[in-house]
């Protein structure tokens, strides 16, 4: 084998294992718009709950947002490969979502969802822990500077009137949904465009 | 003058090998992934992926989402073991060669 393989050939061979390894590991999945959607998602629930005064402002948008995104997950879905780290980070995710869908129409049910404060504490509380844990999985400074904002959010709305607390949230969705979502989807954009074709 | 070792036929081929590294990586592959990564013709891909296959290198899966098709290549540990072996194999080789 030694005598029809080139020493050159063998040192490619070396370059193309290294390469071939590193492009598998690049996520090749987009999420910066699902943070653009459950942001938009948020603002419409807070519109609707104060001008509407809708009980219901917040469990219909939030359905409403989950079912949008299980339909456009599933359309963007193919031609993928699963990676540990993108499981990871998706599991963060859909933990945080069963865990808020179990525990806010619980309270509310119960009558205990009376307090502005409370709700947007835990909840910017939860996020903070969410955004934190990916941001950690993915070594990315950015997304944890998110999740600085969302228990700054948590600790300030404990402390403030109900109306400060609410200017808090809004302002933290933008920046940490809407911002950071935009920036994610221009990454993401930007990275695939200077990906080129590794040939074998 | 030490023993040569002998590099694996089944991963020499460049395709086999760039395949073998990409699914080091991940978890499992759709087929079109592997595809897109490795610039490959389906023709060629395939046959390439049924020599790794035979050989016990990958596993496949098919399965269909939202009524489409999808086949999934995952690297099996003989697979993983294989490469391990080659790319060790690689790097004797090439110190013997920078030695001379």
């Amino acid at each position: 084998m030694k005598d029809q393989t080139t020493t050159q050939d063998l040192k490619d061979r070396l370059t193309l294992i290294e390469t071939m390894i590193s492009e598998g590991r690049r996520t090749t999945e987009s999420w910066g718009w699902t943070f653009v959607l459950w942001g938009m998602a948020f603002y419409v629930a807070i519109a609707w709950a104060a001008w509407g005064h809708s009980a219901w402002a917040w469990p219909i948008t939030m359905t409403a947002a989950v079912v949008v995104t299980v339909i456009l997950v599933s359309i963007k879905t193919g031609g993928e490969a699963e990676t540990t780290l993108g499981r990871a980070v998706g599991s963060v995710w859909l933990a945080l979502g069963v865990s808020m869908f179990l525990l806010f129409p619980s309270l509310g049910i119960a009558g205990k969802l009376t307090d502005p404060h409370l709700f947007i504490a835990v909840a910017s509380g939860m996020l903070g822990m969410a955004n934190a844990a990916s941001a950690l999985i993915l070594r990315w400074k950015v997304q944890f500077g998110c999740a600085v904002i969302w228990w700054a959010a948590a600790v300030a709305a404990s402390f403030v009137t109900g109306n400060q607390a609410a200017v808090v949230f809004i302002i933290a969705i933008f920046i940490c949904q809407i911002a950071f979502g935009v920036y994610g989807m221009i990454q993401e954009a930007s990275a695939k465009s200077h990906r080129g074709t590794a040939h074998a | 003058m030490p023993d040569l070792p002998e590099l694996n036929p089944v991963i020499h081929g460049k395709l086999r090998l760039a395949l073998l590294s990409l699914l080091t990586g991940v978890e499992e592959a759709e087929f079109t992934w592997l595809r897109n990564k490795t610039g490959s013709t389906d023709g060629n891909l395939g046959a390439q992926l049924a020599r790794l296959e035979e050989a016990g290198y990958v596993r496949v899966k098919k399965k269909f989402v939202n009524r489409k098709p999808r086949t999934l290549y995952r690297m099996t540990d003989a697979g993983r073991q294989a490469l391990t072996e080659y790319i060790q194999a690689l790097k004797q080789l090439l110190g013997t060669a920078i030695d001379t």
